[in-house]
């Protein structure tokens, strides 16, 4: 046993700091762990792992800086490196011939009204919303989920990801056009337009 | 209005919408909107996708006992 891993088990201060402040977390860490492996039993133990890798290290947590940024990072460094390897990975997405504002203008030339567009969103089924977000290769959805779901910054998702802030740009356009494709594919098929 | 300005606002409104411009760009951008409708229909819809995927995907519901479980495992020995 470590002793950083003794002093954090044996230390009722920071347990109960570690209960209070990280431990509320659970359900958006458990959604995220979701996106991410795509199954609930992998959910599960990825955020379970997770939070006892966190305990572990919370004795040398510094207060006052990004909690919540700290707790995203060991989650996603956990799944890269445990539950990873077990995934199959999306075929790359051929986002080159996807123009911007690609739901948009679909959705505009299929007679929706101006205006009407996001009404025709709110119609396509949660599941298939989930779907769409976890059928992004790894890359893209991890920098949509952090953006878009949990409201992160550009600054916190490259810390969380480790990588630049122009690839966490570049990450989110190419992700969120992807996502727009899938998501005109999913309006298609469910007949939310009618032509 | 002119087509340019349309087509810099709507490059930025990722940008806008993801809360990363600053106040003096971010004000500029405010200000077409106000008068464009073609580019403030855009950002709604972008603003709305943004919406969709926090309103969809991070309220899954919680296994019941997952919670029990992780403060039971905090005070088992590390391995």
């Amino acid at each position: 046993m470590g002793r950083s891993s003794t002093a954090s088990a044996g230390d009722p201060a920071l347990r109960a700091r570690f209960e209070r402040d990280v431990l509320p977390m659970l359900p958006n860490l458990y959604s995220a762990a979701l996106r991410l492996t795509r199954n609930p039993a992998d959910a599960e133990d990825l955020v379970q792992e997770a939070y006892l890798r966190a305990y572990r290290g919370f004795g040398g947590f510094q207060e006052g800086t990004n909690l919540r940024a700290w707790m995203y990072r060991i989650l996603t460094n956990t799944f890269i490196n445990t539950y990873r390897k077990k995934q199959r990975e999306p075929v790359t997405v051929q986002d080159d011939e996807i123009e911007d504002w690609y739901l948009y203008d679909k959705l505009g030339k299929s007679g929706v009204e101006s205006s009407a567009e996001s009404e025709v969103l709110d119609r396509i089924p949660d599941e298939e919303v989930q779907r769409a977000l976890e059928a992004l290769p790894e890359g893209f959805r991890m920098a949509v989920l952090l953006a878009d779901v949990e409201g992160f910054s550009y600054k916190e998702i490259a810390e969380i990801l480790d990588v630049p802030i122009g690839t966490v740009m570049s990450r989110l356009h190419r992700g969120r056009k992807a996502l727009q494709k899938a998501l005109w594919e999913t309006v298609r098929e469910r007949g939310l337009v009618t032509r | 209005m002119s087509h340019d300005d349309c087509q810099k606002v709507l490059e930025q409104v990722e940008l806008y919408l993801d809360g990363e411009l600053d106040g003096s760009l971010r004000a500029e951008i405010d200000r077409h909107l106000e008068l464009c409708g073609p580019c403030m229909d855009h950002s709604e819809f972008q603003r709305h996708l943004k919406e969709l995927l926090r309103a969809k995907c991070g309220c899954d519901q919680v296994p019941a006992d997952l919670f029990e479980r992780i403060r039971t495992a905090l005070t088992e020995p590390a391995p």
